[in-house]
């Protein structure tokens, strides 16, 4: 790409010299000089020109222009309201305009505050309204979802709602209704606005018209910290900031990182914080008493009965990692139990590797790529929405997207990749090594050489390689898995959800269970040492680019954090460790990030350590993918393979949102459409599905699924095996149509 | 499938850009349900791929659009500037009082909706009165008794 040529303007008679084509309000900012916009927003795509805030006037051109419609040419000359009468009278025109039908309610407004219009008609439009008339009233505020409230008298149509959900989200659900005064925000039919996206809205517009339902009436913007902090809540890590009031988060914004997350978050990252405050939080080390009881004891106590279960294990101690451990957490219990105990053996919630690192790019690269493969049975936006909000964009953008179930592809697409300078490959689905088969693909691909081809794995969890890397380092020796196991340590929320864990917990004698919450302690630990959520540690995170992020303590919990008793706990055997996640870091970062990051660098929007050299992974023992069913025969209605998957909004957090209920999947299983007709099953029937048990499910027709599997969330599935039948419910209120049970 | 789901198909494959056969599809569907109902836009956008809220917007902005059902024969009297000016506010009068109702509503038999519309193209011939959308022109207040009894016969 050759260098865009520059251009030399005049706005507001000072000269600057920006790339050709650059937008009006940006090179007005490169000069120090402020366009004030309500509707221009470029991560929304080309500018619509709706509100008329940013009217300038252009030398040549005899009317006032919409400044953000603009961009830079040679010579050209722009007043704004700041020197030109005529752009600052067609500014304070455009508010008195825009506030005729405002209510002005701002006493009793979210927004009252924090307000672009307070703000920009305090600076640019009339002190006093001429407006005796009265104002348009409507119904307010309407629910347009659980989480998000609509008032249409505030809003000021500048349709920065509906180009998110049209031309960002891609789900086409929040519309303009009506025409001219009328017009109106709405959803289809009082359908509430369901899209995994929806609260970006919500920090979009410029107004009170769209706010959250659970901030609202919550704080003032001059009684609120904002804490620059990321979100815990997948691999991502999407920068954030937690809004607190008098010690409590009160809400989560965005903190834009251009290469991570360009400002989205989604609606788990944003709306879950009130998992903080569920009503079976732990707030004191417990004890078991009888067989299903506990008791609540003292820190002191707990240590003590934790010292006393360390030492009566004699070493047969299993750890159960969640993968969303800081770092430093996981450091510090891997030195506590494998260096104080000789306590090696882990059980990790994913493989992970680090042979991607070779083709490591920014997760915005995708944005522009020229092809995008997408390989695995499992949603992008499941394990990792904003990667699909990327995936989108290249789209938009005239990329092709290529979705895979496996790893294979066809000669076509392989030359294709080879000879593309900007090529993406994502790996989203089980196996895969942790990145590690990827690596081999884009090695053969030639990717090593090209730094605009990258590859990306989607892991499960928040911090898996992180927490991997830091157990390993906190030791250099390795042992098999103890028979019988004496204690299994249980860490995190995730690993005490987990069937496979609570599965391992059978066999062993003892359990301590290390998590927020009493519903996940209680009927198999013998003592619970309290968790703290992502939003009250410190420490960090490695992301899926293996950027390495800070978590900073938004508010104080209601419990010591893991570290702080770690640390003391490691004391009793002799393992000294900083109960600080900077001076844990700060030791890491010799071992595993070769002595060149510090908790400093990491700072408040991290950078991307440069790509490595490309090493073949190690080989590991082979978990075949299981093979697709073999299609059916013509008449015979075979089994299906289940395809279990964990939707994003499940698990411990979410289900502690009450709010959230309304974007957990409904009792489903999703069918391709070869495989419905196959079954007379339509969209929506009733229909049975039937391995070692039975359950009866509604059926969804999905037209992008492969043949041959029944797609059910994780939650849904329960306890069925591997294959299934799919049949129709026989209902003895319609005839059955001599579908055979 | 229905039909007209097919025949949306085959409106969009007219089209360079197959969005472009939302309005011809939203009077497929209205023509099918009379209205467009929720259960019509559905409809419509299935067979188009968009969303219901996407047609429902679309249709939203046109006049010509029901969103809300109307009776099995439709007066539509032009009150626009050159209409206005040869008296369709009495020609309007004329059909309130002949049918009882007022613009927007129907008959409580659920046969006649009487509407007021913009300039329909007919200015040189008004008062333009369209009945199921064939025009009527130079309509007289004292015509309506005649017009809605003709129409109440057609049944
Ligand atoms: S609701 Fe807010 S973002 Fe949407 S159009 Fe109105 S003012 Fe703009
Ligand atoms: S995409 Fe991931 S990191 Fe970003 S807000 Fe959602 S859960 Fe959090
Ligand atoms: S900011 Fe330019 S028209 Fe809205
Ligand atoms: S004004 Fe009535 S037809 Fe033009």
């Amino acid at each position: 790409m050759s260098a865009p040529e520059n251009v030399t303007l005049t706005i507001d008679g000072r000269v600057v010299e920006v790339p050709k084509g650059t937008g009006l309000v940006e090179t007005a900012a490169v000069a120090g000089i402020e366009i004030p916009v309500f509707c221009y927003e470029p991560r929304l795509g080309p500018p619509v020109g709706a509100c008329r805030m940013c009217l300038v006037e252009v030398e040549g051109i005899p009317k006032l222009q919409a400044g953000c419609t603009l961009t830079a040419q040679e010579g050209m000359v722009v007043g704004t309201g700041a020197t030109s009468e005529k752009a600052a009278e067609g500014q304070n025109a455009t508010l008195e305009f825009i506030l005729v039908n405002h209510p002005l309610d701002c006493p009793v407004c979210d927004k009252g505050g924090e307000c672009p219009l307070q703000d920009l008609t305090f600076r640019y439009g009339p002190g006093q309204t001429r407006m005796t008339f009265p104002k348009r009233t409507l119904d307010k505020p309407i629910p347009i979802s659980p989480t998000i409230a609509l008032d249409r008298e505030r809003c000021i149509l500048c349709y920065r709602c509906t180009r998110f959900s049209e031309s960002v989200a891609e789900d086409g659900q929040l519309v303009a209704r009506n025409r001219g005064s009328m017009s109106m925000i709405a959803t289809f039919e009082d359908e509430p606005y369901r899209d995994l996206f929806s609260g970006n809205v919500i920090e979009l517009c410029p107004v009170g018209a769209l706010t959250s339902t659970q901030y609202r009436f919550e704080a003032r913007p001059w009684e609120i910290q904002n804490v620059p902090t990321i979100c815990g809540l997948c691999p991502v890590g999407c920068n954030i900031s937690a809004t607190t009031r008098e010690g409590k988060v009160k809400r989560i914004l965005s903190r834009n990182h251009p290469e991570v997350d360009q400002g989205w978050l989604c609606d788990k990252g944003r709306f879950a914080y009130p998992h903080l405050y569920a009503e079976d939080r732990i707030a004191t080390p417990l004890e078991r008493v009888r067989r299903r009881g506990f008791g609540e004891i003292s820190w002191d106590d707990g240590l003590d009965r934790a010292e006393a279960l360390l030492r009566g294990a004699g070493g047969r101690i299993v750890t159960a990692l969640s993968g969303s451990e800081t770092i430093e957490e996981a450091y510090a219990l891997g030195r506590l139990l494998r260096v104080g105990l000789g306590a090696h053996s882990a059980v990790l919630p994913e493989a992970t590797s680090s042979a991607l690192d070779a083709f490591r790019a920014p997760l915005s690269s995708i944005g522009h790529a020229e092809v995008v493969v997408v390989i695995g049975e499992e949603r992008v936006a499941d394990r990792a929405p904003i990667v699909g909000l990327w995936i989108k964009q290249a789209r938009r953008n005239g990329g092709d997207v290529v979705e895979l179930a496996e790893p294979k592809l066809d000669a076509e697409l392989e030359q294709r990749l080879r000879s593309s300078d900007r090529a993406v490959l994502i790996w989203s689905g089980r196996a895969g090594g942790g990145g590690a088969r990827l690596a081999e693909l884009a090695h053969s691909l030639g990717f090593d050489g090209k730094p605009g081809c990258s590859a990306f794995h989607l892991p499960a969890t928040p911090n898996g390689r992180g927490v991997a890397e830091a157990w390993a380092a906190a030791a250099d020796r390795d042992e098999a898995n103890p028979e019988p196991i004496g204690l299994l340590i249980v860490s995190g929320d995730e690993a005490a959800a987990d069937p496979a864990v609570r599965a391992l917990a059978e066999k062993a004698e003892h359990v301590l269970a290390i998590t927020m919450y009493h519903g996940l302690a209680v009927g198999w630990a013998d003592l619970v040492l309290p968790a703290t959520s992502y939003l009250e540690r410190d420490g960090s995170f490695v992301n899926l680019e293996g950027r390495v992020q800070r978590l900073r303590r938004s508010v104080i919990p209601p419990v010591p954090d893991e570290l702080g008793w770690i640390s003391k706990l490691a004391a009793r055997f002799g393992v000294e460790i900083s109960p600080h996640a900077s001076l844990v870091f700060a030791e890491l970062a010799e071992t595993v990030y070769g002595g060149e990051a510090s908790f400093g660098d990491v700072g408040e929007r991290a950078p991307l350590p440069a790509r490595a050299a490309y090493e073949p992974p190690e080989p590991r023992p082979v978990a075949p993918i299981p093979p697709p069913a073999a299609a059916p025969a013509e008449h015979f209605l075979g089994t299906l393979r289940l395809l279990r998957y964990r939707p994003l909004f499940s698990g411990p957090t979410v289900e502690r949102v009450p709010e959230l209920r309304f974007q957990r999947p409904a009792a489903e299983v999703e069918l391709a459409a070869a495989d419905a007709e196959r079954r007379q099953i339509r969209n929506g029937d009733s229909v049975t599905v039937r391995s070692e048990s039975i359950l009866t499910l509604r059926a969804r027709i999905d037209r992008r699924l492969p043949p041959g599997v029944a797609r059910i969330a994780e939650e849904h599935a329960r306890d069925l095996g591997t294959t299934v039948e799919v049949s129709r419910s026989s209902n003895p209120f319609t005839s059955a149509g001599g579908e055979r049970a | 499938m229905s039909t007209l789901y097919e025949e949306i198909r085959e409106l969009m494959a007219v089209y360079p850009e197959p969005r472009s056969a939302t309005l011809p599809a939203l009077r497929l569907a209205q023509e099918k349900h009379g209205w467009l109902s929720p259960e019509a836009l559905r409809e419509a956008a299935e067979g188009l791929g968009e969303t219901p809220a996407y047609c429902m917007a679309v249709a939203s902005f046109y006049d010509m659009f029901h969103l809300a059902p109307v009776g099995r024969h439709l007066v539509e009297v032009c009150t626009n500037v050159s209409c206005a000016l040869v008296g369709a506010q009495q020609v309007l009068e004329a059909f309130e009082r002949e049918l009882g109702v007022r613009p927007g509503e129907t008959t409580a038999d659920g046969e006649v909706t009487l509407r007021t519309v913009e300039c329909l193209g007919g200015c040189g011939w008004a008062t333009i009165v369209a009945l199921d959308h064939r025009y009527r022109t130079h309509v007289q207040p004292a015509d309506v008794g005649a017009i809605v009894e003709e129409l109440r016969a057609d049944g």
